[in-house]
């Protein structure tokens, strides 16, 4: 009760936040300090340091601008330089050979050289350490059964030959390797630092070395500020703008945005009504989050099993009406995959996947929802249904809920619905043990691959909680994993996603979206909806 | 006196551990793991993990190792945080809510007691309906609406106050008005019609006829007694207060402890939940003793040796 009373509370105070936003638009907006301090933001704290456990995008933006790996994601997650200078590949794609930089320091003085990335690996792969992310190494020689128990750390495929030649054995090919190098969770740890702070590695900003871009300072573990200091030993430090990135958590939005006014910050998320007003205004800028929300209908249950009931849901949903009434930002999503995560050949992927699938089964046709649902009910041999959505208690999916029930019922004559909003947690543990009927999925990629998503709904992929199976869809998403044909990969993905509409395995509702106001002068601050949302390397702010 | 004193210590002990186990076995009927990236874990890896935090040991096994690391002043290590101690999370983040708390619970009892005697005092006047109404405002303005306005007005517009942060005494200012204001208006009220009572009583008429000045027979005898009731309002406002408050933490970004609690409960962060109503139960049951105490100090009436012959 206490807790539903300040949730409550939380959201009386968005809403007066943003309706006083709206009294305030042109106030000041200079004073933002010297052109090399950026003044930003983020939702949470710092979970932690160490990018063997953490899981959380304030931590992995953190480690992102204060570490260095093989690669560094760019704009539109491009891969671009890191830690290596040469990459080869064998022929069957199954042994990478990556030639490291020798110029690359430690902040105690220590040369980065490939051990380092063996030991990280390795620490990361032992269930000892209770990585959370650990399973991003699977396709890596034993990782799997490494990070199962059934095998030694050690036997990962991974070795240094001299301190600057990394190579690593893969089990089969990884397609998007070079892009999993990228994420943090892929870069080098200093044995020597690790074991020396021992369990305190990693919680403060002084127990932990660097090797990045940026050096963290004046986090305490549990303080809401602290900052980033350029590197002065970064091997591209010329290419370093920024001598100071202050960071500050913000959970918010009404305080954020008149800290923005004030000169404060550089750049506030905005809540869903600030979001409405502001979106003329310039410096309004919106984040592709890079994930999805989607029906997942129970197929071990009647009438889910039914594929023309679940068309006839599909088509019964105005997206952008439900984008919408969830109140934050979102986009109407008619592809599993969200956009602006993957390009192919200059092209958006999901405009690859449209077509004919999203036309007819994922796009609002009252009349076809109805034929679809008379089909149903004579398959079925049943006039009326009933069932119920479960979704998350938080306010977009509750919102989410209660338009779903209306358009459906007043759609399709004969079905009824119920919402049960309930905690996260007790939600994900229903979903997980199929004891639900539909359930308000939301998934983010962990890096920019339509694979992310696709993987998920494969036959035996212990994730696929609503238990889809269909052979022509397994065998579609099997082949892109192992063709060596980049071309014939793209082709896959794209039939298999279109196959999944087709029979409606998943229904993709909307993407959620988060609006900022950055301010216009800042330039060059990368964000990607995948892996690490940040990176602050090449920012600066013009004059 | 001292045997008083070590009765209520022993039952203080009794409560604090019925407490603990009450709420360890409660929180472990919650489902789910304290795992943040939950949904993205097969049941294997998750079973993995559990084994290396020992969560898949019988309940009561898990309960006994925690109350052996308890009473070694091992409090775990938190989830949400990873490697975290609970105890250094606690201690960092408690100090700001308690500062924050005592500012509040000092403004808020000191200007309610003034308010709420001058109210009485001029009871019927107009000075008494303005007190009132304001101490009624006080009570049904919720705090949070109160805060997003100060940080507007006072912050925002007239730029007296830093906006939010913590660090330096400036930024506390704003968040303890907000926090003051519901002691306030509860003391005034309070103090008021306990007030009003005593003043009406033999002992101030007697007072006054032995001809004491009106300020004295209100300082000496009035106030005094109409002080006795407050005690027992203040005793749980003080900790509900110190321990902090989630919604105006949020607001001025303070690293309060009042955000944790919620925050540990909706992630199942098993050892931080213990962690932090371990400290709330503490609190409170000090405090409880610390106010029966003082109500003996203040009321001649209440004996406290008397109390358990």
């Amino acid at each position: 009760m206490l807790r539903l009373k300040k949730i409550m509370a939380v959201g009386v105070v968005a809403l007066a936040g943003a309706a006083l936003a709206a009294c305030g638009n042109n106030s000041s907006n200079s004073s933002s300090g010297t052109k090399k301090t950026l003044n930003w933001m983020d939702k949470t704290e710092i979970e932690g340091m160490d990018l063997s456990k953490v899981t959380d995008g304030t931590s992995f933006t953190q480690l992102n601008n204060t570490m260095e790996g093989l690669y560094r994601l760019g704009k539109n997650s491009k891969v671009e330089p890191g830690l290596a200078t040469k990459t080869t590949t064998s022929n069957d794609g199954k042994t990478w050979t990556f030639t490291l930089r020798n110029n690359d320091k430690w902040s105690n003085g220590d040369l980065v050289t490939a051990q380092d990335f063996v030991y990280s690996w390795r620490r990361t792969v032992d269930p000892s350490t209770g990585s959370q992310y650990s399973y991003l190494f699977s396709g890596v020689k034993n990782a799997d059964a490494i990070v199962a128990g059934k095998k030694k750390p050690n036997t990962l495929g991974v070795k240094a030959e001299g301190k600057d030649k990394l190579v690593v054995t893969l089990d089969k090919r990884i397609p998007y390797f070079k892009l999993l190098m990228g994420f943090p969770l892929f870069f080098p740890q200093n044995q020597k630092a690790v074991e020396q702070y021992g369990k305190s590695y990693g919680t403060s900003s002084k127990t932990t070395v660097y090797n990045g871009p940026f050096i963290q300072k004046g986090w305490t573990g549990s303080n809401l500020s602290w900052k980033l200091v350029k590197n002065k030993n970064y091997w591209d430090k010329k290419n370093i703008k920024l001598d100071t990135i202050n960071f500050s958590v913000q959970k918010t939005p009404s305080t954020d945005y008149n800290l923005y006014q004030s000169g404060k910050l550089d750049a506030a998320l905005l809540g869903p009504q600030a979001s409405k007003q502001l979106k003329n205004q310039k410096g309004y800028t919106l984040r592709k989050t890079s994930s999805t929300i989607y029906l997942e209908m129970n197929m071990k249950k009647k009438p889910f099993n039914n594929e023309n009931f679940r068309k006839a849901i599909s088509l019964a949903i105005d997206r952008k009406e439900l984008a919408n009434s969830v109140g934050g930002t979102a986009e109407p999503a008619d592809t599993l995959s969200p956009e602006n995560m993957t390009e192919v050949n200059g092209k958006d992927y999901t405009d690859l996947v449209r077509g004919e699938a999203t036309k007819q089964f994922n796009t609002y046709n009252k009349k076809q929802a109805q034929a679809f649902w008379k089909k149903a009910q004579q398959e079925l041999g049943k006039k009326s249904v009933n069932f119920a959505i479960l979704t998350y208690d938080d306010d977009a999916s509750k919102k989410a809920g209660e338009y779903l029930q209306s358009t459906i019922e007043s759609t399709l004559k004969g079905v009824n619905v119920r919402v049960q909003s309930i905690p996260k947690k007790t939600a994900l543990n229903h979903a997980g043990s199929g004891n639900y009927d539909v359930f308000l999925m939301g998934w983010t990629a962990d890096f920019s691959d339509p694979i992310s998503f696709l993987d998920l709904n494969t036959s035996k992929n212990s994730q696929n909680w609503e238990k889809y199976s269909d052979p022509t869809y397994d065998k579609l998403v099997a082949d892109s994993k192992v063709t060596p044909s980049e071309t014939k990969r793209w082709d896959d993905l794209v039939k298999a996603e279109q196959r999944i509409i087709s029979t409606q395995g998943v229904t993709p509702l909307y993407h959620p979206e988060e609006a900022w106001m950055v301010r216009p002068s800042v330039k060059n601050v990368i964000y990607n909806g995948a892996g690490a949302p940040y990176n602050f390397k090449g920012a600066y702010v013009a004059n | 006196m001292a045997r008083y004193l070590l009765k209520r210590i022993f039952y203080m002990i009794l409560t604090l551990f019925i407490v603990a186990t009450v709420t360890f076995f409660l929180m472990k009927l919650m489902p789910g793991s304290p795992y943040a990236n939950e949904a993205k874990m097969t049941l294997t890896q998750q079973h993995i993990m559990n084994e290396q935090y020992g969560l898949n040991k019988p309940v009561w096994q898990q309960y006994l190792i925690y109350i052996a690391g308890m009473l070694h002043g091992d409090f775990g290590t938190s989830f949400q945080y990873s490697n975290q101690p609970v105890s250094s999370l606690i201690g960092a983040r408690l100090g700001a809510s308690m500062q924050l708390g005592l500012q509040a619970l000092i403004l808020g009892v000191v200007f309610g007691v003034i308010v709420g005697a001058i109210a009485a005092v001029k009871q019927g006047t107009w000075v008494d309906s303005t007190a009132t109404v304001i101490s009624i405002i006080g009570k049904s303005v919720p705090n949070f609406v109160l805060a997003v306005l100060l940080q507007y007005y006072i912050g925002l517009k007239l730029g007296l106050f830093p906006l939010a942060g913590w660090g330096q005494f400036s930024q506390t200012i704003m968040p303890t008005i907000a926090l003051a204001v519901g002691p306030f208006a509860e003391t005034a009220r309070f103090i008021r019609t306990s007030m009003v009572d005593t003043l009406s009583s033999d002992y101030i008429e007697l007072g006054k006829a032995k001809g004491l000045s009106r300020m004295e027979v209100i300082r000496k005898h009035a106030m005094r007694n109409s002080m006795i009731p407050l005690v027992t309002l203040i005793g749980p406002y003080a900790v509900a207060l110190m321990t902090g408050s989630m919604v105006i933490e949020n607001i001025f970004n303070i690293p309060g402890i009042g955000e944790q609690f919620i925050k540990s409960i909706l992630t199942n962060d098993y050892p931080t939940i213990m962690g932090i109503t371990m400290v709330y139960c503490i609190g409170l049951v000090v405090i409880l003793l610390i106010t029966d105490i003082i109500y003996g100090l203040i009321d001649p009436r209440i004996r406290l040796d008397e109390s358990e012959a």
